[in-house]
């Protein structure tokens, strides 16, 4: 599974690293690091809903308050 | 004209107490690519000395600048200058140091520390003719310039650092001269080599100096062009025009902005690889084959700019981009350290989404941030060029 997370300038600012850095800790707590590839990306052009997130290329928009129920929902429950 | 140019940098710290500074550095260019700096040590401190250091470099540097002699300079400064009413004299000591087409210096020296002058990392004892002038003792010097020359002109407060306190008689002009020589090969700027020295001066003091301080420190080194894209053209058709021009100059190339970087990447058809990397609060930076760095746009570039400013006034935050890893200090030390000659290609298209008025960014303060870059670029003696698309 590949997830890729937006670092430009608008999701920087709405907490992409607070939300980069949360998946970086559940995945090695899950131990999923050979299934998960985890990825930066440049602006993906819908920075209204940042901070924006595609998991094997379906959006999503996420939020550091949301991170967890994300990684629960649309990847651990994925994998 | 050859492919020389020389780095000019200074910093002053005042007598312990002071509020101005009894010291004062002039930099003038000429038109016909000549640069008279004179460096002035007023005698006393405090405002005074504040006053006849001014009045005497600004004299100086305009008269050369000119094309008066010395000896009229000389001259001028010694009927004009006011006369202290404690002492009965006017008096202020200089050194001159005149760069002509970026070949030859001329030096004239009137009772500041003797320049020191660094050739390939090793002092060099040059010859100086002793010439009086109005009674005065001056020393004047003709030196051919090479790469990697290392002038550095003090006032008296820097050999005098640590009197009493580590030294019986003050910092040693050999000590000085090893402690420069350690640094003068490794990169730094002028401005940083002579922030090193006075900082070192100052610590010696025990941070309260015993008097003014000052160096003045040029740096002969090749030039080095440097090109940085930031943002994508506000006609989407202009994209191949701005990439083709943009990648065909010589030199490194950066490129700011996740768009922009997206852009180059389709017209470079290389993959372009974000890292995720977080050092500090700078947004990450990212990896493309044909490109020296790249970074996000405006929160590294607004960084950049703070440095920037900082480096021109304080100069406290040098060691932070100095040694940091984010992409602000990446850049920072691309432009400010190693470029000489830097073309910014500016696209003004503007991004929808920084459009918001909850966010700290949008088009002006873009359009300002490439301002305030290019011009303190040229406060730092670099040579700019900015293209809009």
């Amino acid at each position: 599974m590949k997830v890729l997370v937006c670092i430009g300038s608008s999701c920087h600012i709405k907490g992409s690293r607070a939300v980069v850095e949360r998946l970086q800790e559940l995945i090695a707590k899950e131990n999923l690091q050979d299934q998960i590839e985890l990825g930066g990306s440049f602006c993906m052009g819908k920075c209204q809903q940042g901070v924006c997130v595609t998991v094997d290329g379906e959006f999503f928009s996420v939020s550091p308050e949301t991170v967890t129920s994300f990684f629960e929902k649309e990847m651990k429950a994925r994998v | 004209m050859n492919d020389l140019t020389c780095d000019i940098g200074y910093k002053s710290i005042n007598h312990a107490g002071e509020q101005l500074c009894g010291d004062h550095v002039e930099v003038v260019e000429q038109e016909d690519g000549s640069t008279v700096i004179v460096l002035a040590d007023g005698l006393g401190s405090g405002v005074k000395a504040s006053i006849l250091s001014t009045l005497t470099s600004k004299i100086i540097s305009t008269m050369l600048a000119a094309g008066l002699s010395i000896e009229e300079c000389v001259e001028t400064i010694a009927a004009t200058l006011p006369v202290c009413s404690e002492r009965g004299v006017a008096y202020s000591t200089f050194t001159i140091i005149r760069l002509i087409r970026n070949q030859t210096a001329e030096l004239i020296q009137y009772d500041n520390p003797q320049v020191i002058i660094l050739r390939n990392g090793d002092n060099w004892e040059y010859p100086r003719t002793e010439t009086t002038i109005g009674g005065k003792q001056i020393f004047r010097s003709l030196i051919r310039l090479q790469e990697d020359d290392v002038f550095i002109a003090m006032s008296d407060g820097c050999p005098h650092a640590g009197i009493g306190i580590g030294y019986n008689f003050g910092w040693k002009r050999e000590d000085i001269i090893s402690f420069m020589e350690a640094m003068s090969l490794c990169g730094y700027t002028a401005r940083n080599l002579s922030t090193l020295l006075v900082d070192e001066c100052n610590k010696q003091y025990g941070g309260e100096p015993g008097d003014d301080a000052t160096a003045c420190v040029v740096r002969v080194r090749r030039r080095v062009p440097m090109n940085l894209l930031f943002g994508p053209p506000s006609n989407r058709d202009d994209g191949d025009r701005m990439m083709s021009l943009f990648f065909a100059k010589e030199g490194k190339h950066i490129i700011c902005g996740g768009t922009t970087s997206s852009i180059a990447a389709k017209w470079l058809n290389k993959p372009l690889r974000p890292s995720l990397d977080f050092t500090g609060d700078i947004p990450p930076i990212a990896y493309l084959e044909g490109v020296d760095l790249v970074t996000e746009g405006v929160i590294t570039v607004n960084r950049v700019v703070e440095y920037a400013k900082d480096y021109l006034s304080e100069n406290k935050h040098y060691e932070d981009w100095s040694y940091g890893e984010d992409g602000a200090s990446l850049i920072s030390r691309l432009l400010f350290d190693e470029a000489t000659d830097i073309n910014f290609y500016v696209g003004k298209a503007i991004n929808p989404a920084h459009q918001n008025p909850d966010l700290p960014i949008n088009f002006n303060i873009k359009m300002n941030l490439v301002q305030e870059l290019s011009d303190a670029l040229k406060k730092m003696g670099k040579r700019i060029k900015v293209s809009y698309f």
